[in-house]
């Protein structure tokens, strides 16, 4: 009995966190190429709606990120790879576009002074413990 | 010993409010979002006119003079609230205005234009908002100022107030003096 209460309640979780995982994609703007669309999702994932700002264009329901969308399904069905498409994005939107921030001289702070704080807060860490034992 | 190093965080932290603090109180919309485009050549288009019967072609109708570029459409509110703005801009500074009907119905646009009254020199219809996305556009009314050279000098998402056509108008004072 118990079990069966168990598995029910594990598939009726599993049912409604399926219908729960949130994407904006309309049924005519999928790709009749599974690899085409695999790819289009992937690059809309990170994509970011200008609009929402801190959602993905695979995500928001804005009319801007719906057309972003389409041109990235068109683009890849001109045959060009995800690098361009990214290229072509960022050279319109700037590198705010990307959810993920490159690697840039610009963003190295950015991207190395969470490792820099950790390293000193160990430091600080074992040299206020080694005078603490001293007195 | 050990109670002065303890003073080093709370330094540490009062830096840091006061940062916070400052960004603040200092004039920014942090939802704004600097364009890509600035001092770089404006994006090729060429499209259908709303008054001409003849085609729009972006290189023909740049780089002569400055030139001021309004995304604009007849559903969006604040665009009918700057409207005076870009009315003053054509009638007191005297400048070319090309206005882009973004995703709208040309009828309407005409109607919308005639009622309020015409600043732009030419309506270049964007109806799938593509020239929107080649200049960077994510929200209209998005207004562009464009040096005689052709090149994009000053971009502003939303509606002109009053601070803005100030600031644009300095601007091209000064685009005009380096001439």
């Amino acid at each position: 009995m118990i079990n069966k209460i168990f598995v029910t309640l594990v598939s009726f979780l599993f049912f409604f966190n399926l219908l729960n995982i949130s994407y904006a994609v309309e049924p005519n703007e999928i790709m009749k190429n599974k690899d085409h669309e695999i790819r289009a999702r992937n690059i809309s994932k990170n994509v970011r709606c200008m609009i929402c700002q801190n959602q993905s264009i695979d995500e928001s329901n804005a009319p801007l990120a719906k057309d972003l969308r389409v041109l990235i399904r068109n683009e890849i069905k001109k045959g060009k790879s995800d690098d361009e498409i990214y290229f072509f994005l960022t050279e319109r939107y700037g590198d705010f576009i990307l959810l993920k921030p490159p690697l840039k001289l610009n963003t190295l702070a950015l991207w190395f002074l969470p490792f820099v704080f950790l390293v000193v807060g160990v430091l600080i860490l074992f040299f206020y413990n080694k005078k603490y034992r001293k007195v | 010993m050990v109670k002065q190093i303890l003073i080093i965080p709370s330094i540490f932290f009062l830096i840091i409010v006061s940062i916070f603090f400052y960004l603040l109180i200092i004039d920014r919309n942090p939802s704004e979002i600097p364009s890509n485009l600035i001092n770089k050549t404006i994006p090729f288009f060429e499209t259908e006119s709303l008054f001409k019967n003849k085609k729009f072609i972006s290189s023909e109708e740049f780089g002569n003079e400055i030139v001021l570029v309004n995304f604009f459409a007849t559903w969006c509110k604040p665009c009918r609230d700057e409207h005076g703005y870009i009315k003053k801009f054509q009638s007191k500074e005297k400048l070319r205005i090309i206005g882009i009907n973004y995703k709208d119905d040309p009828e309407k646009a005409n109607a919308w234009l005639k009622d309020l009254g015409n600043p732009y020199s030419d309506v270049p219809l964007d109806k799938n908002g593509r020239i929107a996305i080649d200049w960077g556009v994510y929200g209209i009314p998005e207004t562009f100022v464009i040096s005689s050279d052709g090149i994009i000098k000053y971009r502003h998402v939303g509606p002109i107030t009053k601070k803005i056509y100030k600031k644009i108008n300095l601007l091209i004072a000064t685009l005009k003096l380096k001439k």
